[in-house]
C-alpha cells in the first residue's frame, strides 16, 4: 500500500524502536537480578532490529539487507541469551541468589 | 482513517506497553509474559514494514525458543518466595530514569534531524526467494559465521552445566 499512511512513515518506526531502546536501557540500570537483564537486553536487540527493517524498507526498497541482518541478529540474540542462561543458573548453583549488585567476588 | 491504520496504531501501542510491562514489572514471570506481548508487537510491525518472512522468524525463534529458554531459567533460578522484588530504592529508579529519559531525548533530536535517503516510492515486494538469494549469495561469509557461533556457543552451555556439576 503506497500513500500517506501512518504506516508508511519512516519517523514513526523510528520513534518506537528509540522507545524499546530506552525501556531496555532503563530495564538494565535498575532491575536486580540477572535475568531481568538478559530480557531488558533482548528489548533492545529488538529495536535494533526494527531500526534496520524500517530503513531498509524505506530508504532502499530495492535490496535485502536489513532484513537478513535483522535474521542475522535473531541468530546472535539465541546464541547468546543460551550462554547468558547457562552462565546465571551456574552463578545460582554457586552463590544461591541471582542478585547482579550482591556479587563481589569472581572465583573463591 | 483506514482499518490498517487503526490496527497499525493498537500494535503500536500494544507493544510500547508490552516494554513497560517488561521493564517495570516486579515478577521476573510477568517481564518474561510483557517480552512476549513486545515480541508479538514487533512481528505485526514487520508485517507493516512488507517483511512476512521476518515476522514468522520473529515468532518462531524469540516467541518459541528464546522466551522458552528465559522461563526455564526463571523456573530453575529458585523459588518464588526465596526470589528478591525487583523494586529497588527510590534513588536508583530516578538515577536510571535520567539517564534513559536524557538518552532519548538526545536520540530522538538525532532521529528527527536525520537526513534520511528517500527510496523510490513505488512498491517493491520483496519475497522470501529474494531474502535466500542475499543470504546465500552475497552474505554466504557472515551467515557461516553464525552457524560458527551458534555451534561455539551451544558447546559453551554444555561445558558451563559440566564445568558446575563436577565443581560439586
Amino acid at each position: 500500500m503506497t500513500g500517506t499512511y501512518i504506516f508508511n512513515n519512516l519517523y514513526i518506526y523510528l520513534f518506537l524502536a528509540l522507545f524499546l531502546l530506552c525501556s531496555g536501557i532503563l530495564g538494565i540500570l535498575y532491575r536486580k537480578t540477572l535475568i531481568g537483564m538478559l530480557i531488558s537486553v533482548e528489548l533492545i536487540m529488538n529495536g535494533a532490529g526494527l531500526n534496520l527493517v524500517a530503513l531498509n524498507r524505506f530508504t532502499s526498497p530495492d535490496n535485502t539487507y536489513g532484513q537478513v541482518f535483522t535474521l542475522f541478529i535473531m541468530g546472535i540474540a539465541a546464541a547468546e541469551t543460551a550462554v547468558a542462561l547457562g552462565i546465571v543458573i551456574l552463578i545460582f548453583r554457586k552463590f544461591g541468589h541471582i542478585e547482579g549488585g550482591k556479587l563481589k567476588e569472581m572465583k573463591d | 482513517m483506514n482499518p490498517a491504520e487503526y490496527i497499525f496504531l493498537i500494535i503500536m501501542f500494544v507493544t510500547m506497553i508490552g516494554a513497560l510491562i517488561t521493564v517495570l514489572s516486579g515478577s521476573l514471570i510477568y517481564a518474561m509474559m510483557g517480552l512476549v506481548v513486545t515480541l508479538f508487537g514487533v512481528a505485526g510491525l514487520y508485517i507493516y514494514l512488507n517483511a512476512p518472512f521476518l515476522a514468522m522468524m520473529q515468532i518462531l525463534i524469540y516467541v518459541g525458543a528464546i522466551t522458552i529458554l528465559i522461563a526455564f531459567a526463571i523456573m530453575l533460578a529458585g523459588p518464588m518466595s526465596k526470589r528478591p522484588k525487583e523494586w529497588t530504592t527510590a534513588t536508583k529508579f530516578i538515577a536510571s530514569l535520567a539517564v534513559s529519559l536524557i538518552s532519548f531525548i538526545v536520540l530522538y533530536k538525532a532521529v528527527i534531524r536525520g537526513f534520511w535517503v528517500k527510496g523510490k516510492v513505488e512498491e517493491v515486494v520483496m519475497t522470501t526467494k529474494d531474502i535466500g538469494r542475499a543470504l546465500l549469495d552475497r552474505l554466504t561469509f557472515p551467515f557461516e559465521l553464525i552457524s560458527l557461533l551458534i555451534v561455539v556457543s551451544i558447546i559453551g552451555a554444555i561445558m558451563l552445566s559440566l564445568l558446575s556439576r563436577r565443581g560439586k
